[in-house]
């Protein structure tokens, strides 16, 4: 099949990034979008110009690595699908694809369709751990932890923190990415002494970070490749909302 | 006092409880508009009430327009910090949001403006001096100011009833998505309850919206307020 | 730790609690073992005792690197050929996989020491690498892994071809029983290979380190 594609071409972070229009012709329908991007880059690279540059890593979905909107859809337009798994079959021969980089203000673009997501990672480390005490590891079962919460907590550590949700973000809210991380811990018992002040720590990181706020577009939970519920972000709104008004007893 | 404004999550409370409560307003005002339907007797005595517990009245009032005057501050905040951030592409392409989540902001300038004007209508009587001077006698002798003449002469105007049309129908769609997103807002969530609370309400968006517009329908088309 | 003060080996990277290949699920059990029971002990101890001093950009080691980057990275930029990394690394995996596999033996093994230097040799004289080392470079880093895996596909088939029985997933196929199965040879293998880099397109150096089993037996591993 062939494509028109159009991808937003950027140097760096300075630089004024502008559309370019590329032919790519004999994709086989069974290539990943990132593979029919390989094959692209290959030819640009012989005709001596500038491979299009994006994220990539494990290529099967568990990463969170690879990072682009298609068409205005982070990821493309399959519903719980990485772009790298997303095939060209899903697309039709002769379309014109516009690819353009995850947008937020706080995801700088480094080059063509990289952007830097460590504002992700720094509301991690504001609170998304446990601290344990080192030392002789705890017996197996030593804490038990209901079948229905460990299913909770397995649901929202599907979150690979690609940060589609934010790129999908009409607000360009963090809050799906921030409340999967904070319920993946706040609902296990091993998360339970630090929950306050870990719900505190990670939502005022990402107000610090500059994400916006939800306004309960849902488009987070259509974007994201592991369909992380929306209810996260309305029980992180409760539980930030009474950790900071029982914050004066601490 | 603004200190919620600093926090995202802080400033949706707000929003939300300040929804709520103008929502309750909404709720209780369209009922008694309704009372029109009842002939002038009904909605003059209604009215006359009102202003009979005087005490109470005040102190809902004061509390709606601190309300409304939070809501707007808090929702401006949010909208203006939202658009500076979010990713502005060439291509858009929703899956999820609807068309009132995406014209909330507008809906809410619109209807901002209309309860201004709306107030200096029929609260202050400034548009026309002469309908809000009026005065009726009630069946017990009693005469009250005469709100049922004076809303059919306001709503005879074609511009005001047609600002109170769109106005109402933009209210209607900033509550099919504001009533629901209240209750996500504030952490009352759930599989089931969720999507029953997003049909609720659009449910009672429609009511309101078909009982207020009924209302300019009727009297520009002579069925209420012919004998005015 | 490792021989060198301050690089800790943890996890995947460690000696072979749970076999030396690493494959999937050993890694992963190696993984959770020592970060459960062997990290804590280690590192933070480690580290509470160390003076982690700040390197100095100065110091001619530093220097010496630096400069053994640049210029590596200037050297791939002016081959200026015609082909991209991934042709070599497409032309060098499938010479990978067709003899030095899991299946491999010492014809393949041997034409796979000639064929390596071949395409390193047209790597070096033929790779196309757009845009500077001065900038984000897709391309740049990827010939880089490329030259990377040019020089340690043939420590592997060297090694291959050295260890002269079958264990694990190393299968030589002149080593093996008659229902197929991997056939050791522990009087003269039992030994872990460390193979010393003596530069490019030199042999390297084999240093033994004998397997000394006091308390277990050698026995064959049978799954059937």
């Amino acid at each position: 099949m062939n494509l028109k594609l159009h991808i937003w071409r950027q140097k760096n972070n300075k630089a004024n990034g502008a559309f370019e229009q590329y032919a790519v012709s004999d994709i086989s329908e069974d290539m990943s979008f990132l593979e029919m991007l390989d094959v692209l880059n290959e030819d640009l690279i012989v005709e001596g110009k500038d491979p299009v540059a994006f994220d990539h890593d494990c290529r099967e979905g568990i990463c969170g690595a690879c990072s682009m909107t298609i068409n205005g859809n982070p990821h493309g337009p399959e519903k719980a699908t990485t772009a790298c798994q997303l095939h060209m079959r899903k697309f039709k021969d002769g379309q014109e694809v516009y690819i353009e980089p995850f947008r937020n203000k706080s995801f700088p673009v480094i080059r063509d369709l990289v952007v830097n997501r460590s504002a992700l990672d720094r509301i991690i480390e504001s609170g998304g751990y446990i601290s344990v005490k080192t030392g002789s590891a705890p017996d197996a079962n030593d804490i038990a932890v209901a079948k229905s919460k460990a299913d909770v907590a397995m649901d929202a550590a599907a979150c690979i923190g690609c940060g589609a949700c934010v790129a999908a973000c009409p607000n360009g809210a963090a809050m799906l990415f921030t409340s999967a991380k904070l319920k993946h811990l706040n609902v296990l018992p091993q998360g339970q002494a630090e929950k306050k002040k870990r719900t505190l720590a990670m939502v005022d990181q990402m107000d610090k970070e500059g994400f916006g706020s939800c306004t309960n577009h849902y488009e987070c939970e259509a974007a994201c490749p592991k369909s992380i519920s929306v209810e996260f972000i309305s029980e992180m709104n409760f539980e930030y909302a009474k950790a900071r008004a029982t914050a004066y007893r601490d | 006092m603004l200190g919620f404004l600093k926090s995202s999550i802080l400033s949706k409370f707000v929003v939300a409880i300040t929804g709520l409560l103008m929502v309750g307003f909404i709720i209780g005002h369209t009922l008694g508009n309704l009372l029109i339907y009842a002939g002038p007797e009904a909605i003059n005595t209604y009215a006359v009430g009102l202003k009979d517990i005087g005490g109470v009245v005040w102190a809902m009032r004061i509390v709606l327009i601190i309300s409304l005057i939070l809501h707007v501050i808090a929702t401006i905040n949010l909208v203006r910090h939202n658009r500076k951030v979010a990713g502005n592409y060439k291509v858009t392409n929703h899956k999820a949001a609807t068309f009132s989540s995406k014209f909330m902001a507008y809906a809410g300038l619109t209807i901002l403006f209309f309860v201004l004007y709306h107030l200096a209508h029929f609260t202050f009587g400034v548009v026309d001096a002469n309908a809000f001077s009026m005065e009726a006698t009630l069946d017990n002798g009693r005469v009250v100011h005469d709100v049922y003449s004076m809303v059919v002469l306001g709503f005879r105007n074609v511009i005001v009833s047609l600002f109170y049309i769109i106005a109402v129908v933009f209210l209607g769609f900033h509550l099919k998505h504001g009533i629901h997103s209240m209750f996500q807002s504030l952490g009352i969530h759930g599989k089931k309850f969720t999507p029953m609370i997003q049909k609720v309400a659009a449910l009672v968006s429609f009511v309101i919206v078909i009982s207020l517009i009924s209302i300019p329908i009727s009297i520009m088309l002579g069925i209420v307020g012919g004998q005015v | 730790m490792s021989t060198l003060e301050g690089l800790h080996v943890i996890g995947e990277a460690n000696f072979s609690d749970h076999g030396a290949n690493r494959l999937g699920a050993s890694a992963l059990m190696q993984g959770l073992a020592d970060g459960y029971f062997v990290l804590p002990y280690t590192i933070g101890n480690y580290l509470a005792k160390a003076e982690l001093k700040k390197i100095d950009a100065d110091t001619p080691e530093c220097k010496a690197t630096v400069k053994e980057v640049e210029d590596k990275i200037n050297k791939l930029i002016n081959v200026n050929g015609t082909k991209t990394p991934s042709y070599f690394h497409r032309k060098l995996g499938k010479l990978m996989w067709d003899k030095v596999g899991m299946a491999r033996n010492e014809a393949g093994l041997k034409h796979a020491l000639e064929e390596i230097p071949k395409i390193r040799e047209e790597f070096w004289k033929d790779v196309k690498i757009s845009g500077t080392g001065a900038e984000y470079n897709i391309s740049l880093e990827k010939a880089s892994r490329v030259a990377d895996f040019l020089e340690f596909a043939e420590i592997m088939a060297y090694d291959a071809l050295d260890r002269d029985e079958s264990a694990g997933a190393h299968f030589r196929e002149e080593h093996q029983t008659p229902d197929g199965e991997a056939k050791r040879n522990d009087d003269d293998y039992r030994y872990v290979a460390a193979w010393e880099y003596k530069g490019v397109g030199q042999r390297p150096e084999l240093h033994k380190e004998q397997l000394e089993f006091e308390n277990v037996k050698l026995a064959v591993r049978s799954y059937k």
